[in-house]
């Protein structure tokens, strides 16, 4: 009769309380799994974002454009690899509430300043010569099913076609994807040229700058340069590193973000509290046997051992089934959440974390009920019960 | 039946009185439905308020006119003409000085968060003093409403709440102009407490937008009565907006935070499941606990039924416990909580967490169903054990 033979048969005692505990645990960590890979999905942009990439931005507030014309004055400063530009265009397809990311976007230069973003170069090629062309990203284009060659209608919930209508034609030339899944591909981008000269507002505007520095060293200084060339102009701007410009987009979604997530974490850890007691007064139940093994000759060292890993066995078995669970939900739940969320995945990082708090839920069920085994004097035990 | 109710009661009143005998087993019970409702709680009462602060602002009385096909205040877009022809419709009431509509101008502006001391959208909002008489509930706070044609602006609660420096008496600048802030309003607790308020003139310049504005509030001969005005847009081909009650409007804004409520089901039915299976847990040892006593009082002539109903009655008296702290939890911590979020126009909507009546009888309704369901089956087996086995 070996320690694990006894171990065995000291969880599998009363299967029907085993399975409840396992399950509780196993909802637990389900609901740590999939809540945590929502979270990391949110939070993805700003993981995602380049050290040395700037946003800038009209100082009012990002919604207010700024001149064409501070594109090049940008490229002309020291300290600056690349610069893009893009509008916001308000897109949807269809039916106003199927919302398109969408912006228009300067060809040549977009895809230098999001160099993680990678097109076959047919491709590109295509769209570059082809005003009326759109790229999709990766996970668009899968929500929708847009193959390249594809004519697909946007219309814009915000501007109007000089010759009447919010809707514009484009053609799909190109899909563009990322080696990390990350990345968010949720968007597609057209032309800036064909934006400005078709629609009935005019203006020779652009949204928001994105540029590159030649070291992320020089951020700073190129930030406070851009802005101080602008200053007492009539569309001051305001430059911050993308990490940040994101996080300040995130944080306006606001507070509330904190307290689900807060409130769903306090939940995780409460239900380990309460299997945690069910598994601790199921161990405390068994005094007697302990003092019995302990009469048959059992070191305390080896009791002590066996009562921990029993524990640690439960928190594993439940954790294990209840992360993969998470997995498998969050890989069914990915293709519906495409159109809302960027990649959603349960990470390594969550996995890692898992693990942690399954070994903790372990150690701290099972250190209590040890050190009162490997204690155990086996006369009072007796004399006791 | 009478022996049957009292036998009952007396095995429910022993059940609950031994109940400290399984103090940790009972307390695991208690707290995990607790948690479990006080999660559902917390959720809907985020819906909740954000729902209440966007429908508050509605009115049935006023017709709100935005460019076809735009869908949100922020993407509309009016020129005068459009103004005028709304202003000839028919279906609108009138006073001395004409129609009574308000052409209105919605820009956004950076605020500092208190909370997370980041920037956040904010409207400013262009009105002339009617669209200000259009607003039920509108109250002046503090100082005094804005001077038409100077930099000006009047402030809503909320914004003073949750960002800071619009305290009255502050200037604010906002690109190249300067803004003095000259009094706090507020309009009963809803959205428009989110908002800068200033002159329409002043903005449109300020902005270069010329003549044109966003959107077009018309005060209704009849309430909710838009036939007219519907067949008039129809028939008039140089007119493109999209018209509404105002009330229509906000109600269709305000599901904007339905998925939290959708979320907050799902993870606490889930939760649920995790709480049920602790508490059912809770009621077998109960009942293996109680095997002897059970075997006494069946020998002694108790029915079978008071053996049920008694472990029954033990669960969801432990449910309800665990359902009550629940909720009074979730009130303590939640109510009244402010929070903002991005609305529907981009901008930041300041609301309330509402904790009402309706939510914690559906916390409660939840915590009762987990202690049924953990109850009945430790209770079947209460009432089916062997007597002779539970005395060996």
């Amino acid at each position: 009769m070996n320690d694990f033979y006894l171990i065995y048969k000291n969880l599998t005692r009363k299967k029907l309380r085993l399975t409840l505990t396992v399950f509780s645990i196993f909802i637990a960590f389900t609901i740590f799994g999939a809540v945590s890979a929502l979270k990391g999905s949110l939070d993805s942009g700003i993981e995602m974002s380049a050290d040395n990439r700037l946003v800038t931005v009209n100082k009012i507030n990002f919604t207010v454009s700024i001149p064409y014309a501070y594109v090049n004055k940008i490229r002309a400063m020291e300290g600056v690899k690349d610069v893009t530009h893009a509008n916001w265009f308000g897109g949807y397809y269809q039916e106003p509430a199927v919302q398109i990311v969408s912006m228009a976007v300067d060809p040549t230069t977009y895809f230098d300043v999001y160099n993680e973003l990678v097109v076959p170069d047919e491709q590109m090629q295509r769209w570059q010569s082809n005003q009326t062309g759109m790229l999709v990203g990766a996970r668009l284009a899968k929500v929708y099913g847009w193959k390249v060659g594809d004519r697909v209608p946007i219309s814009s919930n915000i501007f109007s076609q000089k010759t009447g209508g919010q809707t514009w034609d484009f053609t799909v030339d190109g899909i563009f994807d990322a080696e990390d899944a990350k990345v968010d591909t949720g968007y597609m981008v057209f032309h800036y040229k064909y934006f400005r000269e078709t629609n009935s507002y005019g203006g020779d505007n652009v949204g928001w700058l994105v540029l590159t520095t030649t070291s992320s060293d020089l951020n700073e200084q190129v930030a406070k340069s851009i802005d101080e060339a602008f200053a007492n102009s009539s569309a001051e701007t305001e430059t911050s590193t993308e990490k940040a410009f994101n996080k300040a987009f995130l944080e306006q979604i606001g507070n509330i973000g904190l307290i689900i997530f807060g409130v769903v974490f306090m939940a995780f850890f409460t239900i380990l509290v309460v299997v945690g007691n069910t598994m601790v007064l199921a161990i405390r139940e068994r005094t007697n046997e302990i003092a019995v093994l302990k009469t048959l000759g059992f070191t305390s060292a080896r009791i002590f051992k066996m009562v921990l890993i029993e524990s640690l066995l439960l928190a594993f078995i439940g954790g294990l089934l209840g992360l993969g669970a998470a997995k498998l939900i969050v890989a069914a739940m990915s293709d519906q959440l495409a159109r809302f969320l960027p990649n959603i995945a349960v990470g390594t990082d969550v996995i890692i974390q898992a693990l942690l708090y399954m070994a903790l839920l372990g150690l701290i069920t099972g250190i209590a009920p040890a050190i009162n085994a490997l204690r155990l004097n086996i006369v009072t035990a007796f004399s006791r019960g | 039946m009478f022996s049957f109710i009292s036998q009952t009661w007396a095995v429910i009143v022993m059940n609950v009185r031994s109940l400290p005998r399984r103090l940790w087993m009972s307390l695991a019970m208690v707290l995990a439905n607790a948690v479990v409702v006080a999660i559902l709680l917390a959720f809907l009462a985020m819906d909740k308020g954000f729902e209440v602060t966007l429908k508050g602002a509605g009115s049935d009385d006023v017709a709100l006119f935005l460019r076809g096909g735009s869908a949100a205040e922020l993407n509309s877009g009016l020129g005068r003409d459009q103004v005028n022809l709304i202003a000839t419709a028919p279906g609108i009431a009138s006073n001395a000085n004409g129609p009574i509509i308000s052409a209105e101008l919605y820009v956004i502006v950076d605020g500092i968060k208190r909370s997370t001391k980041t920037e956040a959208n904010l409207p400013l909002r262009g009105l002339e003093l009617t669209g200000i008489e259009m607003r039920n509930g509108f109250q002046l706070q503090e100082g005094r409403m804005f001077t038409p044609g100077t930099n000006e602006l009047v402030v809503g609660q909320g914004v003073l709440r949750e960002f800071e420096g619009f305290e009255v008496g502050n200037t604010l600048r906002i690109g190249k102009s300067e803004w003095r802030i000259v009094g706090s309003f507020s309009t009963g607790g809803n959205v428009f407490e989110s908002e800068l308020w200033a002159d329409l003139n002043v903005i449109q310049s300020v902005y270069n937008r010329g003549s044109s504005v966003q959107t077009v509030r018309a005060k209704l001969s009849e309430s909710g009565q838009l036939d007219a005005i519907n067949a008039y847009v129809e028939n008039e081909p140089q007119l493109n907006v999209d018209v509404q009650t105002e009330k229509a409007y906000f109600a269709g804004q305000s599901k904007n935070l339905s998925y939290m409520a959708w979320f907050g089901k799902i993870i606490s039915a889930v939760m649920a499941l995790g709480a049920l299976s602790g508490a059912l847990n809770t009621m077998y040892t109960s009942v293996a606990d109680r095997a002897k006593e059970i075997a006494t009082l069946r020998t002694l002539g108790f029915s079978t039924g008071s053996a049920f109903l008694g472990t029954l009655v033990e669960a969801m008296v432990l449910a309800m416990a665990g359902g009550l702290v629940g909720a009074v939890c979730a009130y303590l911590l939640f109510d009244g909580l402010n929070a903002s979020t991005l609305g529907g126009s981009f901008t930041q909507v300041v609301f309330s967490f509402q904790m009402s009546g309706d939510l914690i009888a559906q916390g409660m309704k939840m915590a009762l169903v987990i202690g049924f369901v953990s109850g009945v089956f430790p209770a079947w087996r209460a009432a089916r054990m062997p007597v002779l086995l539970a005395f060996r």
